[in-house]
């Protein structure tokens, strides 16, 4: 074996020229698509034809039975049934193909895979406002199957690995018979060559973007709410981040989305273009707050346990936005008391006496509220919360120790 | 998904010169099955790709079904010659007495003990603690439920991968050998790689009595060693990973002792 071999394995993967222009190419700032260029590419009913799409299509349809049958999926046909409904709405041409799965991860998180599935992470339903901004996550899920960014990107990688695999050679080739040393084009290439990988994807992203911002003004959703999204999700981690005593992160060339900033901006710009002068376009809050509004505890059950009180408490406050109830409340003095730094005690007991002044404070606050009682030497008005708690709870499993603490 | 998290770690570790590699694992009083038994062999989890000029395994559903039928037949054969019965299941909803849902629920146990044999047997993560003692990891109490109510001895688990180097990988070899006439010699870019593994579980006691891994690879595109494709190289394969069953040490060292 010679040691060059070796060389050139290591290099081994991808192309010569065009190097510099694909690492230029690959700017932050990429030029907005347009709604209107963005046509469905599928219609009703697709079913692949070309070998290499059959192909991710039956090793899909694998992950699909194990999605469907992952014990993570939230199986509430309330809520099963209006994604469905979602989806069916801003699903283009392919809307009665697809299908969509719930999963309980509390995360921000949405994806569609190539044969027409999507996932929505139960995170992403504590972060939307209204139906518009769910139905706009949906749509660009439903942008990346019409407009078949999968195979579009893997067809992409297959042929910037081919043609960088037989540059290298011929470098290495070309190169040793004319006495030459290429390896580092060589490297340049294929840094060039994995940039512009990434570079498709965000182009990519950009495209399902647009497409998402003409699906949902199309079944009458107020366009703008896609890129409000956006605002809360940098709102979000800029927050978390101070917490942590840390800077957000800024996008960097091997990003594989575009920026949270140039998406809102970009979508703001899209919503103008799509709207039709005249036509009424809805958020739909009542109807989004009434269907998940039963697992809403849940969902800020999971956020504050993550242990992210930048992020646990900007949440809780954009939902406050909408106006605050007992659930917020408690759930914001949650947030305090598991952060325990010095004086969350008291802001965390101000939170619960806020949260049972509501009448829809949930059982626990009443209880975190009688322990901050307790702990102010307040026993009689303790007494008579630990009482409610009790009330409201009566088969709860600390309910003896409770009782005792009555006295 | 872990069971492809099993196959890329074992994947990464695919030798660099073309070859053949088996290596199994029994648990220390493991006896291979024989004569009047019942075996129950899960779904094998089959794909057959194509390997890109560049480098990257494309899979192909006709190349994947024509291979897991071949697997199937070939396991019909082999199996029916140790005097077992046996069923392979092709769907999780074939298997009489068990749910869909308790297939599945099985089969992902499975996977994820099977990674972590993998991880601690064949990829370096020695465990001190389990030194000689076989194999020794079980799947419990629902293994030895769904043995009880499906009235199986033995379940059996097969992962098969294979992917086969195209034209233009092939003519990059060429191009590779061809440079060694000027100096610059890369014939060995890597060519066609198998990956299979198996795993046998004792229903009766719930533990993965035996285990065994078998890779593949020509580092030169265009040598082929037992294409899945293929009857042959799917009795091939399966006769590699499932023909010479050993015992474990203890009744190995049990019957030299006796002779």
């Amino acid at each position: 074996m010679c040691a060059r071999c070796f060389e050139l394995s290591r290099r081994s993967l991808l192309v010569g020229s065009g190097a510099t222009a694909a690492a230029l190419s690959t700017g932050i700032a990429d030029a907005r698509i347009l709604p209107k260029d963005m046509v469905p590419l599928v219609g009703p009913g697709y079913r692949p034809t070309e070998k290499d799409e059959q192909g991710i299509w039956q090793l899909m349809d694998r992950a699909e039975e194990e999605i469907a049958g992952s014990n993570l999926l939230m199986t509430d046909p309330k809520l099963t049934a209006y994604l469905k409904d979602l989806i069916g709405k801003v699903g283009g041409p392919a809307a009665g193909d697809f299908r969509i799965y719930l999963a309980h991860i509390p995360d921000f998180n949405a994806m569609m895979f190539p044969t027409g599935f999507a996932v929505v992470f139960s995170g992403l339903l504590l972060r939307m406002r209204n139906e518009a901004q769910l139905a706009g996550v949906i749509a660009h899920e439903s942008g990346h199957f019409l407009r078949r960014h999968m195979i579009r990107s893997w067809r992409d990688q297959r042929r910037k690995t081919d043609i960088f695999a037989i540059a290298a050679m011929a470098a290495g080739v070309g190169g040793a018979a004319g006495g030459v040393y290429l390896g580092d084009y060589v490297q340049l290439a294929q840094l060039g060559t994995i940039l512009s990988l990434f570079q498709y994807s965000r182009e990519m992203e950009a495209e399902a973007d647009a497409m998402g911002a003409r699906l949902i003004a199309d079944a009458g959703y107020e366009p703008v709410e896609m890129s409000n999204i956006w605002q809360q999700l940098i709102g979000e981690e800029t927050a978390s981040a101070r917490y942590r005593r840390k800077r957000r992160r800024r996008g960097s060339l091997f990003d594989t989305h575009p920026s949270e900033g140039a998406r809102m901006a970009d979508l703001k710009a899209d919503a103008l273009e799509v709207k039709d002068p005249g036509r009424k376009y809805e958020v739909g809050r009542e109807r989004y707050l009434a269907t998940i509004g039963g697992i809403r505890p849940l969902l800020l059950d999971d956020q504050v346990k993550l242990n992210d009180p930048g992020a646990s408490q900007y949440l809780i406050e954009t939902l406050a936005q909408d106006g605050w109830n007992g659930l917020l409340r408690y759930y914001e003095g949650e947030v305090w008391r598991l952060r325990n730094r010095h004086g969350d005690d008291a802001r965390a007991a101000l939170s619960y006496a806020s949260a049972v002044s509501y009448p829809d404070a949930p059982a626990d606050a009443w209880r975190w509220h009688g322990i901050s009682l307790m702990k102010a030497g307040r026993n009689a008005e303790a007494k008579s919360a630990f009482a409610r708690y009790l009330t409201l709870k009566p088969d709860a499993t600390d309910a003896a120790w409770v009782r005792q603490m009555i006295g | 998904m872990r069971k492809w998290g099993v196959a890329l770690a074992l994947a990464a570790t695919v030798p660099v010169s073309a070859c053949v590699q088996t290596r199994q694992y029994a648990d220390l009083q493991f006896t291979p099955p024989q004569g009047d038994y019942k075996l129950l062999v899960l779904r094998p989890d089959v794909s057959v790709g194509s390997l890109t000029t560049g480098g990257i395994v494309e899979p192909r559903a006709d190349w994947t079904e024509q291979a897991r039928s071949n697997i199937i037949a070939a396991l019909q054969t082999q199996q029916s010659g140790r005097g077992g019965k046996i069923q392979i299941l092709e769907r999780r909803s074939q298997l009489q007495g068990a749910s869909e849902q308790e297939v599945a629920d099985f089969e992902r146990l499975f996977y994820a003990v099977g990674e972590s044999i993998v991880i601690h047997k064949y990829l370096g993560e020695y465990l001190p603690t389990k030194r000689r003692q076989g194999l020794d990891w079980t799947l419990g109490e629902d293994a030895v439920s769904l043995g009880r109510k499906t009235g199986y001895d033995y379940a059996l688990f097969l992962h098969a991968e294979d992917s086969v180097a195209s034209g233009g990988r092939i003519a990059l070899g060429v191009l590779g050998l061809a440079g060694c006439f000027v100096g610059f010699c890369a014939p060995n870019i890597g060519g066609a790689t198998q990956l299979d593994y198996a795993g046998l579980v004792d229903l009766k006691t719930g533990e993965v009595v035996w285990f065994n891994v078998v890779r593949a690879g020509s580092e030169i595109p265009g040598i082929a060693f037992g294409d899945l494709r293929t009857p042959q190289g799917a009795a091939q394969m399966v006769e590699r990973l499932l023909g010479r069953m050993k015992p474990g040490n203890a009744v190995r060292q049990a019957a030299e002792k006796k002779s």
